[in-house]
């Protein structure tokens, strides 16, 4: 018995002294291919907390609509999407909200907070057009298409502090940190994504639209009433490429009819939203 | 022979410690369910760097089991592989490792926030009321049958 325990202690002893140096052997590996690369790759942890700044920046701008029932409402739609996503369980999880503005806009910040405006809400005429729209920000966010808009120098800086050539002071990360945030910012309230970002993310909310059992024709529909008002300067959501550009592929794309009991979806779009 | 016998069977025992893979969960919070499925039931509640033995791969699912021994299953973005599976089961050290913690002092984490808190620039505020206004999985599963959705 005395053997058996000694030859089981002297197993551990093995296992524990082998462990170490496997992972030594890995975390120097790993060391070495971070400083050729030096490339920081962004954690979903970190793109919880860039996009918390990039939300907050966003709402230093436009007042947040606190109405709860219609807050509730968006975020049942955009969960039931979002179920049906490629990414459908995040850091902080997906969170919906209202910018009480009159502009037709949508945004997506990193780490799955997706804001929509007043004004783009008041343009969909029911639940499946509102889908189109969450299921088109909901993609930007699998494409993780905000963390593209950071610079890419920065990325390098960080990766070369996380491989510890040379120890960055809390205060440089801070500086990254908060660059990172306004170009992203940046890319959502002016510049835009880009116009295959934008055509990937179209097509890409069909397919959700789709798998969650709604009309694919709801995005179509809500493109046509972006390019009615085109010349007003609708932004983000109908920014790059063109809407009409973006009807043509999209009715291109569409596929069979879905979402065909819309009876119900009707009536609690109206008791929702109100006009 | 029985002593032989005995030996064989620590030593397997030793492989199957080491083979047995140890996933962790890398979001806030996750729910174990009783099918793979994210409307079906939820068995538990588990926390952001909880462990979990893998037992089988469906699809994009796992079929896990968790430190109270409850069997379920979790969707595949909600986990990831751990490096050094023993240091989940065996007693001493526990949490991140030493990469990911030397990541999360190096890169974006809370502190920066806390540093821009107080900046007009930033209304953190307002983000966690966005954050708390959040609806329970039992909710969508019935907002999407009574909408006819899939």
């Amino acid at each position: 018995m005395k053997k058996l325990l000694l030859l089981l202690c002297l197993c551990l002893l093995l296992v524990s002294w082998k462990l170490p140096s496997l992972s030594k052997i890995s975390k120097a590996k790993k060391g070495a291919e971070m400083v050729a690369g030096a490339t920081h790759k962004i954690t979903e942890e970190e793109e919880y907390y860039i996009g918390r700044a990039v939300a907050a920046n966003i709402l230093s701008q436009y007042s947040l609509l606190k109405n709860k029932s219609l807050n509730r409402y968006l975020n049942l739609i955009g969960k039931a999407l979002v179920l049906k996503s490629d990414r459908p369980e995040i850091y902080g999880g997906y969170h919906f909200a209202v910018l009480d503005s009159a502009e037709v806009n949508a945004l997506s910040a990193p780490g799955g907070i997706i804001f929509v405006s007043r004004g783009i809400i008041e343009m969909a005429e029911n639940e499946d057009e509102l889908a189109a729209i969450l299921a088109h920000e909901i993609q930007h966010i699998v494409s993780k298409d905000p963390l593209q808009a950071i610079k890419s120098q920065r990325m390098k800086s960080l990766g070369t502090f996380a491989a510890g050539e040379a120890l960055g002071s809390s205060s440089e990360v801070l500086s990254i940190f908060k660059n990172s945030v306004l170009d992203i910012t940046g890319t959502l309230l002016q510049k835009g994504y880009s116009r295959g970002q934008e055509k990937d993310a179209d097509l890409g909310a069909l397919d959700l639209l789709v798998a969650a059992g709604y009309n694919q024709d709801a995005l179509l529909a809500m493109l046509e009433k972006c390019r009615g008002i085109e010349k007003k300067k609708a932004k983000a959501f109908s920014a790059h490429p063109s809407a009409a550009k973006r009807v043509d592929y999209v009715s291109d794309a569409l596929g069979k009819k879905s979402g065909k009991d819309m009876s119900v979806r009707f009536s609690r779009f109206r008791k929702n939203v109100s006009r | 022979m029985k002593k032989k016998m005995c030996l064989l069977a620590l030593l397997a025992a030793a492989a199957w410690l080491l083979a047995g893979k140890v996933l962790i969960v890398k979001v806030l919070r996750t729910q174990l369910l009783a099918k793979p499925d994210f409307l079906s039931n939820n068995l538990a509640t588990m926390q952001k760097a909880a462990r979990l033995e893998l037992l089988e791969t469906q699809g994009n699912w796992y079929l896990v089991r968790n430190a109270n021994g409850s069997k379920g299953y979790v969707h595949q973005s909600s986990v990831s592989e751990s490096k050094v599976s023993l240091s989940g089961i065996m007693p001493g050290k526990k949490g991140a490792s030493d990469e990911e913690l030397a990541l999360a002092a190096k890169g974006f984490n809370e502190g920066n926030e806390k540093q821009l808190r107080g900046s007009r620039e930033y209304n953190f505020a307002d983000v966690d009321w966005v954050l708390d206004q959040d609806v329970a999985f039992a909710a969508v599963a019935d907002f999407i049958k009574e909408g006819k959705l899939k």
